[in-house]
């Protein structure tokens, strides 16, 4: 009687071994697509100075500073600035100005200096520093007034 | 473009927009096929920052001419932190295919000695099926 019981014990067990043994498992299957995307923030914008000689008005110059721009792309994208084409000057200034606008990023992207465009490869955030130069040449001087001038940074 | 025209052009995007947050314009790069004399796309320009801003929509071609297509709307306030859809009609101008740039434009502190203007802009391609 004894020996009947143990195996129908061991027959329960392996027959509970099997039903565990037939669990299965799933994968369930997540998929993402993320796009090219860029986002420009602009944090503040710049000041230019101008130069004792009255030739250059510059946010390089003493006292004067650079836009910023927080970027933050999944790379695939340009970076770049237009030719400055909205500018007011005062009345006084009858002479013509040349303006350069450039820039510069640091973080997750390094660019020097430049007014070219620059492809990002890499995704992540930058902080994107903005300069505006005027210049005069010859004999023209800056007069006293307001300048307004609007750069473009473009993210494409 | 007749209305037809247009409802059709819009029904013939290629495109499956999606929704941004936080973003300065979704998607940026797409292609279309349209069996009408125009291509549509529905693009979405988002305000990142902390205050309404006021928003541009402009469409270029590859040289940065500016392209005369629908745009719908142009012009617009968005608040803070949202997104809104806006419509873009292109005519194919009797070509089989256009690439344009959709640009969204905001000048987020104007009145400013030196004003940063950013710029997004999303590069689409259209072609014209018969």
């Amino acid at each position: 009687m004894k020996w009947l019981r143990t195996s129908f014990g061991a027959a329960l067990l392996a027959a509970c071994l099997d039903q565990a043994a037939m669990a299965t498992t799933q994968n369930v299957i997540f998929n993402g697509t993320v796009t090219a995307t860029c986002t420009l923030v602009v944090a503040t914008n710049g000041t230019m100075m101008v130069s004792p000689d009255l030739q250059s008005l510059s946010s390089h110059n003493s006292g004067g500073s650079a836009g910023t721009v927080t970027l933050t792309t999944t790379g695939g994208v340009a970076l770049s600035v237009d030719p400055v084409t909205t500018t007011t000057a005062p009345a006084a200034d009858a002479t013509a100005t040349t303006w350069t606008p450039t820039y510069s990023a640091s973080g997750a992207h390094t660019i020097v200096e430049t007014g070219s465009a620059t492809n990002l490869t890499v995704p992540g955030a930058s902080l994107v520093s903005v300069n505006l130069a005027g210049t005069k040449g010859g004999s023209n001087r800056f007069a006293s007034g307001n300048y307004q001038a609007t750069v473009t940074l473009r993210c494409e | 473009m007749t209305l037809f025209g247009t409802l059709a052009a819009a029904l013939a995007v290629g495109l499956i927009p999606v929704a941004a947050s936080a973003q300065s314009m979704s998607p940026m790069r797409g292609e279309v096929n349209s069996f009408t004399d125009a291509f549509a796309v529905r693009v979405f320009p988002a305000n990142p920052y902390d205050q309404k801003i006021k928003v541009e929509i402009h469409v270029y071609d590859q040289d940065f001419q500016p392209v005369d297509a629908r745009i719908s709307p142009g012009v617009f306030q968005l608040a803070s932190q949202a997104s809104r859809p806006v419509l873009v009609v292109v005519p194919f101008g009797g070509a089989a295919e256009r690439k344009v740039r959709i640009c969204t434009e905001s000048i987020p502190f104007p009145n400013q000695q030196t004003q940063i203007k950013a710029q997004i802009c999303g590069k689409f391609f259209g072609h014209r099926k018969s």
